[in-house]
């Protein structure tokens, strides 16, 4: 399913540089530094040019993204910081559709510094569809694109790493789920 | 809708993920059961949360003007790749510890960059086909129904930004059922239904204004897709008959479509 290029295509800087900050977000919240995150998306860009004669046209923030994820985690694996790209079952981790367990957080009362602390906390792979989905707005189908995973694993990834995170909250402010708002 | 429906749909509809039949269901649901409201509240306190809560970090300015640089030195403007001389000091160590890993890096990269335009063309079947599942799952097969082309096409004006070529094909055992919006590729789509015996064929249908879908045929787990481009619309058909008998349907399509 090749596609043509039935008009005269834009260049790879008008395409790319308007998404240099969703990259860096990515980059910045998948390593944690920014020095590494500039880094990380500075070389993200050097190789989505060489590879731009093979962009097929679509979203080239999809595009972008998938080649940062990429950097980022080549990145992460080098340094070891900590354990990537571990094998885990999406589905095996209960119900993907629990919408109640919400409300076991008042929401409304969260500080900012300790969302901020407990998204940290959480896998690479759980905060960055949190972060590219809440952060960056991006609909199931586009993270699935970005993270090559398909939209089912999406949905089951989101509502474990939301649940994650609410685990890292309650965890951090060292209380117990308090029923209702 | 009941409460197990609503539970089941609630993320989704919250994330905004919906397609607008469920949606309008699922807020008539939540006027009438203070319980699912209370849960949808909740849902929605901690999107507003995260999304108000969590800084969104910004490309320093400093870093547009390196990249800008860095494309420079590549050689930009222009989509052309060339070998280019290595600027060590603004990369990562793996670029500059020789010029063999490089090129090892660099091939390997072009062959990651060509599973990659595979995988785009491959994600867009499993959107139709997750399409075509859900549209079975959900019961929820067309939002006009009917076998007459001349009511289904205008259906579809006003609320696509283009006219797909509708064209019913029961004389070669391919009865219009009707059409559907739908998403493709995170864009708005047509989807026209036809039966076939006790199956459903769907045909989604887009502009091709990103680029044209070669003619190709591909399979997942018992369903059939065929994809082909005509007239600026990419068209891909999905269905559980037989893949010949889908070949079958597109090429009846192709040769009638108004």
């Amino acid at each position: 399913m090749e596609a043509s290029a039935p008009h005269v295509p834009p260049t790879f800087e008008q395409l790319m540089l308007p998404h240099l900050d969703a990259a860096y977000n990515l980059a910045r919240w998948l390593l944690r530094d920014g020095p590494d995150a500039e880094d990380a998306v500075q070389e993200a860009c050097l190789r989505a040019y060489r590879a731009f004669d093979r962009f097929r046209g679509g979203d080239g923030r999809a595009w972008l993204l998938t080649i940062v994820r990429h950097v980022c985690y080549s990145h992460l694996r080098r340094n070891r910081r900590e354990p990537v790209a571990e094998t885990f079952d999406d589905e095996a981790h209960g119900s993907m559709h629990d919408p109640g367990e919400a409300n076991a957080l008042a929401w409304h009362e969260v500080k900012s510094a300790q969302l901020r602390d407990a998204l940290d906390r959480l896998p690479a792979e759980f905060r960055e569809v949190i972060v590219l989905h809440e952060l960056e707005g991006l609909a199931y189908r586009e993270i699935a694109a970005v993270a090559e995973i398909p939209v089912g694993t999406v949905m089951s990834r989101l509502a474990r790493a939301r649940r994650k995170l609410q685990t890292e909250l309650l965890a951090l402010a060292g209380k117990e789920p308090s029923h209702g708002l | 809708m009941d409460c197990n429906e609503t539970h089941r749909l609630l993320e989704a509809g919250t994330d905004g993920e919906l397609d607008l039949v469920h949606q309008l269901e699922l807020e008539a649901h939540l006027r009438t059961c203070p319980d699912c409201a209370r849960r949808a509240a909740s849902l929605r306190a901690r999107h507003t949360a995260l999304r108000e809560s969590l800084p969104r970090f910004t490309a320093p300015p400093q870093l547009t003007e390196k990249i800008r640089a860095t494309l420079r030195a590549e050689g930009a403007p222009g989509p052309a790749r060339r070998p280019a001389p290595r600027r060590s000091p603004l990369l990562w160590p793996i670029w500059s510890i020789t010029g063999l890993a490089a090129t090892l890096a660099f091939v390997l990269f072009a062959g990651y960059a060509w599973g990659h335009a595979r995988a785009r063309a491959d994600l867009l079947v499993d959107d139709a086909v997750s399409d075509h599942i859900r549209s079975l799952q959900a019961g929820h097969l067309t939002d006009v129904t009917s076998t007459d082309q001349h009511t289904v096409k205008p259906w579809f004006a006003g609320k696509l930004a283009f006219s797909p070529p509708v064209t019913d094909l029961a004389t070669d055992g391919f009865p219009l059922a009707g059409g559907r919006l739908e998403t493709i590729g995170g864009g708005p789509a047509a989807a026209l239904v036809f039966h076939r015996r006790q199956h459903a064929i769907n045909l989604f249908i887009w502009p091709a204004t990103g680029g044209a879908l070669a003619v190709r045929q591909a399979e997942r787990s018992g369903y059939h897709a065929e994809s082909w481009s005509q007239a600026g619309f990419n068209f891909l058909a999905v269905s559980e008959i037989p893949a010949d008998e889908l070949a079958q349907f597109a090429g009846i399509f192709r040769a009638k479509m108004p």
